[in-house]
């Protein structure tokens, strides 16, 4: 990479940060949303699994729904927020029937966090922001975005959790000794949530202080 | 008499473990992302878990009678969040007409901004849905719902409380924040686990 390429990524990384939802600006790890699934019902890549689905199936539309309606009909913020969960509960009753379809009974596993998606700040968050010109094909941009984002830590997450709590992987084997159990309780999913949040912050701090250097021409 | 013993005593013992044994942030997780962004936000509390707790009081009898009708209904699992969410939205309807209309106050604006954030919330659905999957009585799932809203109150004190010491310098720049905010949390959980003894039913 030339200096000019790298002065210019250095000069726009406050802007880049801001628009990714991956990594630089993930939805759980720099905003907190999302947090009551990954903590009690992502404990094994199975349950990761089924969440991610259901946040695909519910994200995207809902964001794309609510910001069409919001606007035409230029509600206020409490409607506002009435309409993106009616939106999301609406799609939530289809969601339901593909998650039976793929997953069974299986679903039940999820309990009350699969039903709780449809007032997620995750999902609905977009409502508290005034009504903005939001093009279709950005909603969807920016909703596919943050359900990859979003479905990274939970699989990450869970998949981590299974294995310290169970030894297993999707159910696979990796190992005989359960290294903490306490994994797969709420506790543990909020201890081991904040450390993989601060992990992950330290290596976003880490690539932003490269980027900033490397704008300086300092590496 | 013995009945109204019995109904107050079921709506208290269901209130407690709502306060305590299941408390919705520290046993379910439910409403943490909007705890963790009021607390680092330094709103007011009070005014948003009492507004929390209102509404899902008011939510309690539409929701429960709602259920009712679904009972037999194949497919209220799927239609169950669409009737509490309009449930919830004639409770928030009606604490925003209460207010507006009744209450002629300096504070009332700011607290009817609050109002969507606190209705449209994982811990008054979620308490919603544990009442009605776990086929509480009216005078429990009252209980319930008010323990609930007291223990989401209680969450929030403690964990905004806390939040000077977890953001000194001493701390790692990188756990500052939300994730020492998480690993608090955790803590907290694991005491309630160890209280209780038994994870509770999601």
């Amino acid at each position: 990479m030339n200096l000019e390429e790298a002065r210019r990524r250095a000069e726009n990384l406050e802007v880049t940060a801001r628009r990714d939802r991956i990594f630089l600006n993930n939805p759980v790890v720099m905003q907190g949303l999302g947090l009551a699934p990954l903590v009690v019902a992502a404990t094994s890549g199975q349950n990761a699994l089924r969440l991610c689905v259901a946040v695909a199936l519910l994200l995207t539309p809902t964001r794309l729904l609510g910001g069409q309606i919001s606007r035409a009909a230029k509600l206020g913020p409490a409607l506002r927020g009435f309409v993106y969960c009616l939106i999301s509960s609406v799609l939530y009753i289809g969601v339901y029937q593909v998650m039976a379809l793929l997953f069974g009974v299986d679903v039940i596993q999820l309990g009350l966090y699969l039903p709780l998606l449809v007032v997620e700040p995750l999902i609905i968050k977009r409502y508290e922001r005034p009504v903005q010109k939001e093009r279709p094909t950005t909603a969807l941009r920016k909703g596919l975005r943050t359900t990859i984002g979003y479905c990274i830590v939970l699989l990450l997450l869970g998949c981590g959790r299974e294995l310290l709590s169970a030894g297993t992987v999707f159910g696979h084997t990796v190992t005989q000794r359960v290294l903490l159990p306490m994994a797969s309780l709420p506790a543990g999913g909020f201890i081991l949530l904040g450390i993989l949040c601060a992990v992950w912050r330290g290596a976003v701090a880490a690539y932003k202080h490269h980027v900033t250097m490397e704008g300086r021409g300092g590496v | 008499m013995s009945v109204v013993l019995q109904g107050l005593g079921a709506f208290f013992l269901s209130m407690v473990l709502a306060v305590f044994a299941q408390n919705a942030v520290l046993s379910r997780a439910l409403g943490v992302s909007r705890l963790v962004k009021l607390v680092m936000d330094g709103e007011n509390f009070a005014r948003f878990a009492g507004l929390l707790t209102l509404v899902q009081l008011l939510c309690v009898p539409m929701a429960y009678y709602a259920n009712g009708l679904l009972a037999n209904f194949a497919q209220r699992s799927a239609v169950r969040p669409l009737v509490m969410v309009l449930a919830a939205g004639a409770s928030m309807g009606i604490v925003w007409l209460g207010f507006s209309k009744l209450v002629k106050a300096p504070w009332v604006p700011e607290m009817l901004s609050a109002l969507p954030l606190a209705t449209f919330n994982c811990a008054v659905l979620g308490a919603l849905l544990v009442t009605v999957t776990q086929s509480y009585t009216l005078l429990q799932s009252f209980g319930f719902a008010l323990g609930s809203g007291i223990g989401y109150a209680g969450a929030l004190a403690v964990v905004g409380q806390a939040q000077e010491r977890l953001n000194n310098s001493e701390i790692p720049a990188s756990f500052r924040g939300l994730p020492i905010t998480l690993v608090y949390l955790g803590i907290l959980a694991l005491a309630i686990y160890g209280f209780t003894g038994h994870m509770v039913v999601i």
